[in-house]
């Protein structure tokens, strides 16, 4: 709140109107993860500024975190990791041996069942505002299980403190909406880093495929499947996309081809090189289970290949920090600018709006 | 034994184990840890507590069993907490709220089995006063922290917190030994609670287990069972619930089968396919489950309690270990003879002894082994395809195949001949005509027929 109104004082008009909507936007859904592409591309600083500007009195937020570290000193950087600050009223989800170190008077709502690393997950209240080390449930199902639970609580929105370079926790089958960050420590290179985010921003923007589609293929958890122009659903004898021995025969009348795992670069590139296969839509659950390269990629969708999904979060923002841990700084103005372009979608130096 | 033990068993053990309904993992972990009962009067107990459950869960409208199952859904483990309060530690914010927690549980549970004359059954030691250390205020939510009415001084830090939040970092330094005093004082207050506390999980996580008990029961159509004072046992129309399952699921029935046996050695022979190893598997499983105080899958029943079970069946496991098949059976049944010589009552249901040898040997063996056994205080259910002398042994045969359909009642009969009906049970399956001509032909030139 502080920060709010430092920030009309300082007369920075322009860029009121630029964050305010992105933290409006985040309101509208009931749940977003702050996913990294790499250690200290300001990740945290992003869950700080969102935090800072949540409307307490309002919603009802709940925090947590997946696949934590546990060090208050990040182990591979040894750059300072830091406490999330949080406002009395907000709930949060963190181990018991973060709970114990907490820095703010809260009440304990639950402790669960599931052991992490760090001990049991505990729901509290904060009381008063005050620092805590985030670190929750360790997986994506169980960290569902908690969102169930806040939800029976009567949270209207949780946030979720994403893992480093692991998608899961953005993964729609998680959380509705989702912010990215990137930045130097991703690649120090303007245009490498551009265009790797720019490969990421692609995959999560993936179209949704049509509703028959969706209401067919939803409850394939495994295999190859294709659907036939008559709208046929017919298994591919392969356990994954994996397989080695995965023949596309007799499939000249296939319309939808359907990977319900992981979709790698092998079997991208076979149905690329497959002429029966030039009109097919190829579909794959969400954007977390697409592991090929952005060279394979480009080459499908340059050949005519169609690629969506089943399910998709919404994609609110991507952030920069323009700093990377061995102290290179590009010119935050022209990679927004640059990035802007390529994704079509807002960029923000976080840190540099703050000043 | 303890019942995760016998829950490897292949008689089908783990089947009834997943399909039973607990609503914690404490429950779990209790009813996994339970000894097998091998006393009349334990055994008789536990019974006659299942019993109110099921008449309970039989006059209760479901929608009442299921608020009591969600009251039970948040028992905890809370065994290393109560274990700190026994040892006079003082208790961190998470062991009160915990403690509290299953305070206030226990209180809920009584109050609603109460509501149907229930809280006698399994009694619930009252934790009122507990609830009292741990709810100053009196808001009865099982949520916790170091309220601001256990100390003034605290509450007016606290309100200072609020107003000057630059210098939240030395208030709460002072407030954290504050909370400290708080968490000692409380701790010292509940330690004489520490086995009503003990207890109260302990009774809850048994309502968890007889509740889903009894619920099974009415689920699967299982049985009271009679406890036996003469050593014999008796089922009528006894099924296997995980066989029953999985021909339900292909369109079919299971035919329950009635059968009795005493301290005499009984014999089954009969057809392939007849359903002498499902027979085997559900009489160990019957027993199993009458030692562990489950319902029973029959009509009715009447079981005599033993000390021990033995269920010796061709398993494939024994083979992965590297062991031959007939050497793992050898050493199975030997178990068996060395227990039978020590003063226990035993119960051992062995499938097809000897079989993957030859007929000669084997033969000789599966009639040394009733005689072995027949002086021993054992109850012995054995199948065969040998053609052996039954000695003492009492003798019964699978009706086996008539009019093109199986037919898997136990009939008793005189002796242990076996039915030679395996070439018309293979003609029926479709197999190649030529080897079982050939097969037909060969048992005719040599005098016998098929």
């Amino acid at each position: 709140m502080h920060h709010a109104t430092l920030w009309c004082v300082s007369g920075e008009l322009i860029c009121y109107h630029l964050v305010l909507p992105f933290i409006d936007e985040i309101l509208r859904y009931d749940s977003l993860s702050i996913v990294g592409l790499e250690k200290n591309t300001g990740k945290t600083e992003c869950l700080k500024y969102v935090l800072e500007r949540m409307p307490v009195q309002a919603k009802r937020i709940a925090v947590t975190s997946i696949g934590i570290d546990g060090e208050t000193v990040d182990q591979v950087t040894r750059t300072q990791k830091p406490e999330i600050c949080l406002h009395e009223g907000m709930y949060f989800g963190t181990s018991e041996m973060h709970y114990r170190q907490r820095r703010l008077v809260s009440e304990l709502i639950d402790v669960s069942d599931e052991n992490t690393s760090l001990g049991r997950v505990v729901t509290a209240r904060a009381l008063t505002g005050g620092k805590i080390l985030l670190s929750g449930p360790s997986s994506a199902s169980s960290l569902r299980r908690w969102m169930n639970d806040m939800r029976r609580l009567g949270i209207d929105l949780v946030i979720i403190d994403g893992a480093l370079s692991r998608m899961s926790s953005a993964s729609p089958a998680v959380s509705k909406s989702m912010i990215l960050a990137t930045g130097a420590a991703y690649s120090a290179n303007l245009s490498t880093l551009v265009s790797k985010t720019t490969h990421v921003v692609d995959l999560i923007n993936m179209d949704l495929t049509s509703e028959d589609n969706i209401a067919l293929l939803k409850p394939l958890e495994k295999g190859v499947w294709f659907i036939d122009k008559n709208g046929c659903l017919n298994s591919l004898d392969a356990v994954t996309s994996l397989s080695q021995d995965i023949h596309f025969e007799g499939m000249e009348d296939c319309a939808t081809l359907y990977v319900a795992g992981a979709l790698v670069d092998g079997f991208l590139e076979k149905v690329r090189k497959n002429k029966s296969l030039k009109q097919v839509e190829l579909v794959v659950r969400d954007f977390t289970k697409i592991f090929v390269s952005p060279q394979q990629f480009r080459l499908f969708l340059k050949a005519g290949g169609r690629i969506s999904v089943l399910q998709k979060s919404k994609l609110i923002a991507v952030t920069v920090n323009p700093t990377s841990p061995s102290g290179y700084v590009l010119d935050s103005d022209t990679l927004c600018n640059k990035l802007s372009e390529a994704i079509k979608l807002p960029v923000y130096d976080l840190l540099k709006n703050k000043d | 034994m303890q019942l995760k033990n016998a829950i490897e068993s292949p008689c089908g053990l783990r089947f009834m184990l997943d399909q039973l309904e607990l609503q914690s993992g404490f429950a779990r972990r209790w009813l996994l840890n339970s000894p097998m009962m091998t006393s009349s009067e334990d055994i008789a107990a536990s019974y006659a507590v299942l019993q109110r459950f099921a008449d309970f869960v039989n006059r209760v409208e479901p929608l009442f069993i299921n608020t009591l199952n969600h009251k039970l859904c948040g028992l905890k483990d809370i065994r290393t907490t109560i274990k700190n309060l026994y040892n006079h530690a003082v208790l961190d914010d998470i062991e009160l709220f915990e403690v509290k927690h299953l305070a206030l549980l226990a209180s809920d549970v009584n109050k609603l089995l109460d509501e149907h004359g229930m809280s006698d059954v399994v009694v619930i030691p009252s934790l009122d006063k507990v609830i009292a250390i741990l709810d100053p205020d009196g808001l009865k939510i099982a949520t916790f922290y170091i309220y601001d009415s256990y100390c003034a001084q605290l509450k007016d830090l606290r309100s200072q917190m609020r107003q000057h939040p630059k210098q939240q970092e030395d208030l709460l330094i002072q407030a954290s030994e504050l909370e400290d005093d708080v968490r000692q004082d409380l701790s010292r207050q509940l330690h004489p609670f520490a086995a009503a506390i003990e207890q109260a999980q302990l009774a809850l996580a048994q309502i968890d287990v007889d509740l889903a008990k009894a619920i099974q029961m009415k689920q699967m159509g299982l049985a009271f069972p009679m406890l036996s004072d003469d050593g014999s046992t008796r089922y009528q129309a006894m099924f296997h619930p995980q066989v029953k399952a999985a021909l339900a699921d292909r369109g079919r029935e299971f035919q329950p089968v009635d059968i009795a046996y005493g301290e005499q050695p009984t014999l089954i022979t009969g057809a392939n396919m007849g359903g002498k190893t499902v027979v085997l598997k559900t009489l160990t499983l019957c027993q199993l489950l009458f030692q562990f105080g489950f319902g029973i899958p029959a009509a009715s029943a009447r079981i005599a309690v033993k000390d021990e079970i033995y269920f010796c069946i061709g398993d494939e496991q024994s083979v992965e270990k590297g062991l031959s098949s007939f050497a793992a059976e050898m050493q199975n049944i030997d178990a068996v003879i060395k227990a039978s010589r020590e003063n226990r009552k035993l119960l051992a249901l062995i499938d097809e002894p000897a079989r993957t040898t030859n007929p000669t040997e084997g033969a000789a063996l599966v009639t040394a082994l009733l005689q072995v056994l027949a002086n021993k205080d054992i109850s012995l259910v054995m199948t065969t395809h040998y053609d052996i002398e039954p000695g003492k042994a009492r003798c019964l045969r699978v009706k086996g195949f008539e009019n093109g359909s199986m037919d898997y009642q136990l009939v008793e009969v005189q002796d242990g001949e076996v039915p030679h009906e395996a070439l018309n049970i293979a003609q029926s399956l479709g197999i190649d005509s030529e080897w079982i001509t050939t097969a037909r032909n060969l048992l005719e030139a040599s005098g016998q027929t098929a």
